[in-house]
């Protein structure tokens, strides 16, 4: 039997065997936070409401998450006439790649990683901009109006928010000289870098909203203007799969945040891992606290802010760490 | 000199040929007569349009053996009430449009047109507004009169004219931010708007017409389903027209007590309103939190009028029954100490947001002349800076012993209709306050009220503030114990209709602002 598996393993490899278990691992994750996010959010929501939210099915209504997923997946796949069938189809399960491949190269903890990459930033800024492509595609081939208006939305508004949020890092990856996420980490071991770069934090953040599509950048679905917007035709599974890939990017921006800003998994006396979830969450919260306070910007609006004011002042924050550093 | 006996000797001066009567106000809620005929009726509209006069309603009554189009004229500054009467032939009915005049006519004179078959020469687009396609003849006429196939191409409302890059986007009558079905078509230009067109009937039920064919006791639940969140003050302004038309007097108790459950309902509606405004502007939260205070008014009112939404409390020479003087003034005074703290925290909430205020500011500003076209009225009307109140001007209930002030806006945008709305509701607050501390104490209602009304002949117009503005109920009497005709002037309907103006060249995210910020009744509208 372990000659067996010692077998297997050279024949193809430890680190394959290490990667697949890694992307199990991953799934485990995404599935278990959309999971908690959801029951989460509607508590969340719910006592800031002045609600209790879910209290029904399970103890403070944990259960409620999986009685809607098994809802959700015991619902009738409505597929309107004059859809584009390839891209209809395709944009929900597009819309996870992104999603699976960034967690790959974040750091749990010093140990927990799927796979050290030497270029992890790359990776996740160019993952991340391909959400936008399955939401266009979704948008595109539903054949609805306000589909199409969401999408539209969605790609103007992301590639206006990828600028000031890949310039708010790049601060970072001059102080740590890396592009390893790992390096970040290790990087703050003394202080965190939200200390040095505050303004780059504040930037990151509001512009990782604005990538996860969250109120008060919630345009390609705002739902007042434009019903569901980009998801309007979509139902059942498919419906719940764009919402599964929300929560998702809300827990990646805010781990990218935490690894890049809040020193990641380190901390004292807890093991790393719970440091780094601990963190992550309450940036989540956070995301949520907004949603559930602030009412929407115009479209306009959005877009003025991005370029008028986090452009120019991410830049101007390179500048100045650049030339410090220099010094 | 007072504003008609200005009118009726300029009148005199300028048309030798029309007859101008003097009315008496005390019955029939209006001051002015004028017999138009079709060729001088342009003339006559537009002496009244330089006089800086309102269109207050046009409708069309059948008397059989003529059809008499009625229109009726106001001031903002004075109450001067005119009905203007065109007398037509049944057979071939053939008004000039006055539409170029007053612009709200364009959509009145539809409406006129498709239920009484009246033809308006120079209307621009005399297509359906209400009624399904299917529909054969006109409805309200008292005999039976087929549509002809010319009319029946222009039934199905509205059907976009497809151009090549054109782009049209149907705004309901499923939407979220329509509040309840209104239709809307949009056409767009990417995010920006080029027209906006409302397209109605989609909760149209027809109650002028269930009214003639009801007593006027049966008649009374059906006001509070046109306008259910504000159902009382529609409820009142029935009750007070049939009340005027039999000459039933009203205790002073039930005056104040009509005056104090109103302006409750009015907080009540103001509070949707402000949950589903931000609602529309994408804030979720305040809607809870609004809910919350409707909640308690709604528990008051149900323990007054027995139901919670469409209330029918009010009954002909006073009220259902009496209120529970402990309970009911009690939980009242604690309702209002609550609120005084919720208008801070709204304040906090929603006032304050920088977001909130970059979306509303300057966005959708309506001038004051547009006041005199459209003959909106309400918060809306107040947002431009007219203090024109129902309330104040014709001072019905109690309202005229009660003092209170009027909230008025600067440029009338959307947030100054903001703000003249969260003002109203502290100013009601205080309405309330000094109506229990007056309330006296004697019956609640006449007793010599008699169970079958066959009012006089005649007609009357009576109008009351509703939530949304100026609400009017026009009553035809023949002396049966069924109305002949009653007419109802909603809110709603002229102040939607400013939207087409507001939202050219807008983006869809303001126009969506502008059409919450109306706080529009579709019901109402509908009828």
């Amino acid at each position: 039997m372990c000659d067996t598996i010692n077998n297997i393993i050279n024949i193809v490899g430890k680190e394959v065997i290490r990667t697949v278990i890694g992307l199990v691992g991953v799934f485990i994750v995404v599935l278990g936070n959309a999971i908690m996010l959801t029951w989460t959010e509607r508590k969340v929501a719910g006592h800031i409401q002045r609600r209790i939210g879910p209290k029904e099915v399970g103890p403070f209504g944990l259960l409620q998450s999986f009685a809607d997923s098994v809802k959700l997946l015991g619902k009738e796949l409505l597929t309107p006439a004059n859809v584009e069938k390839p891209l209809y189809f395709l944009a929900p399960t597009l819309i996870f790649v992104p999603v699976l491949v960034t967690f790959v190269v974040i750091p749990f903890d010093g140990f927990l990683q799927v796979k050290d990459i030497n270029t992890g930033i790359l990776v996740i800024l160019a993952f991340s901009s391909l959400t936008v492509l399955s939401i266009l595609i979704g948008g595109w081939g539903s054949d609805n109006k306000y589909s199409l208006i969401g999408a539209v939305r969605s790609v103007a508004q992301n590639i206006a928010y990828e600028i000031p949020l890949l310039l708010s890092l790049l601060p970072i990856i001059f102080m740590a000289n890396s592009f390893s996420l790992r390096d970040v980490v290790e990087a703050q071991k003394g202080l965190w870098f939200v200390v040095y770069q505050p303004i780059a934090f504040l930037i990151f953040f509001i512009s990782s909203v604005a990538e996860t599509n969250r109120t008060p950048f919630d345009l390609p679905e705002a739902e007042s203007e434009l019903v569901a917007g980009f998801h309007t035709e979509y139902s059942g599974m498919r419906f719940s799969l764009f919402f599964l890939a929300e929560y998702t990017n809300m827990f990646i921006v805010s781990a990218i945040a935490v690894t890049f800003f809040l020193g990641g998994y380190q901390g004292p006396i807890l093991p790393g891992v719970v440091w780094f979830f601990i963190k992550t969450y309450l940036l989540v919260f956070v995301l949520l606290w907004f949603r559930w306070t602030f009412p929407r910007v115009r479209f306009d609006q959005l877009l003025n802010f991005s370029w008028k004011i986090l452009i120019p002042v991410s830049f101007l924050n390179l500048l100045v760490t650049g030339g410090i550093l220099k010094l | 000199m007072t504003m008609t006996n200005r009118v009726i000797e300029e009148f005199k001066a300028e048309f030798k040929s029309v007859d101008i009567t003097e009315v008496p106000y005390d019955k029939q809620g209006y001051h002015l007569s004028i017999e138009a005929r079709t060729g001088n009726l342009l003339g006559v509209v537009d002496f009244l349009d330089k006089r800086e006069f309102y269109i207050v309603d046009l409708f069309c009554v059948d008397y059989q053996d003529c059809l008499e189009l009625v229109y009726f004229f106001n001031t903002h500054r004075e109450l001067c009430r005119i009905k203007v009467a065109l007398k037509l032939d049944p057979g071939k009915p053939v008004a000039p449009t006055i539409s170029n005049i007053y612009t709200i006519a364009r959509w009145y004179e539809r409406e006129v047109h498709e239920f009484f078959g009246v033809y308006f020469e120079g209307h621009p687009n005399l297509t359906y507004l209400f009624l399904h396609e299917e529909i054969g003849h006109y409805p309200l006429r008292k005999q039976h009169v087929p549509v002809p196939d010319g009319d029946k191409k222009l039934l199905n409302s509205f059907r976009p004219h497809e151009e090549e890059n054109s782009f049209f986007i149907n705004l309901g009558p499923q939407h979220p931010s329509t509040h309840g079905v209104l239709r809307v078509v949009l056409k767009m230009d990417g995010e920006y708007l080029i027209s906006a067109e409302p397209v109605l009937g989609y909760l149209h039920r027809m109650h002028e017409k269930m009214a003639e064919n009801k007593s006027y006791m049966q008649f009374l639940p059906n006001p509070a389903r046109m306008d259910y969140p504000g159902a009382l003050l529609f409820n009142l302004a029935y009750v007070e027209a049939v009340e005027k038309l039999c000459g039933i007097e009203v205790p002073e108790r039930a005056k104040y007590i009509r005056t104090i459950t109103c302006e409750l309902n009015r907080i009540a509606s103001h509070l949707l309103w402000l949950g589903a405004f931000p609602a529309d502007l994408g804030a979720l939260t305040p809607f809870m939190y609004a809910f919350d205070d409707r909640e308690n008014i709604l528990d008051i009112l149900e323990d007054v009028t027995g139901s919670r939404l469409t209330y029918c409390y009010f009954r002909f020479g006073g009220l259902y029954n009496d209120i529970n003087e402990e309970t009911f003034v009690d939980a009242t005074r604690r309702f209002i100490e609550r609120m005084r703290e919720r208008l801070v925290m709204y304040d906090k909430l929603i006032t304050g947001n920088v977001i909130f205020i970059n979306r509303v500011k300057n966005i959708g500003i309506l001038e004051q002349g547009q006041a005199k076209k459209y003959g909106f009225s309400g918060p809306v009307i107040r947002s431009t800076g007219i203090p024109f109140d129902m309330r104040k001007v014709e001072p019905y209930a109690a309202y005229g012993s009660i003092d209170f002030e009027i909230p008025t806006g600067h440029i009338g945008d959307n947030m100054d209709r903001y703000m003249v709305r969260m003002k109203e509701i502290e100013i009601s607050l205080n309405i309330i306050e000094e109506g229990i501390k007056r309330l006296p104490s004697g019956p609640f209602k006449t007793e010599k009220v008699p169970k079958k009304l066959k009012p006089p002949k005649g007609d009357i117009y009576n109008a009351v503030e509703s939530t949304r503005g100026e609400t009017g109920v026009y009553i035809v009497s023949d002396e049966s114990d069924t109305p002949y005709r009653m007419r109802w002037r909603v809110p709603s309907y002229s102040n939607l209709m400013t939207f087409p103006h507001l939202s050219r060249g807008v983006l869809i995210a303001d126009a969506i602002a502008t059409l919450g910020s109306y706080d529009i009744v579709v019901p109402e509208i509908d009828r």
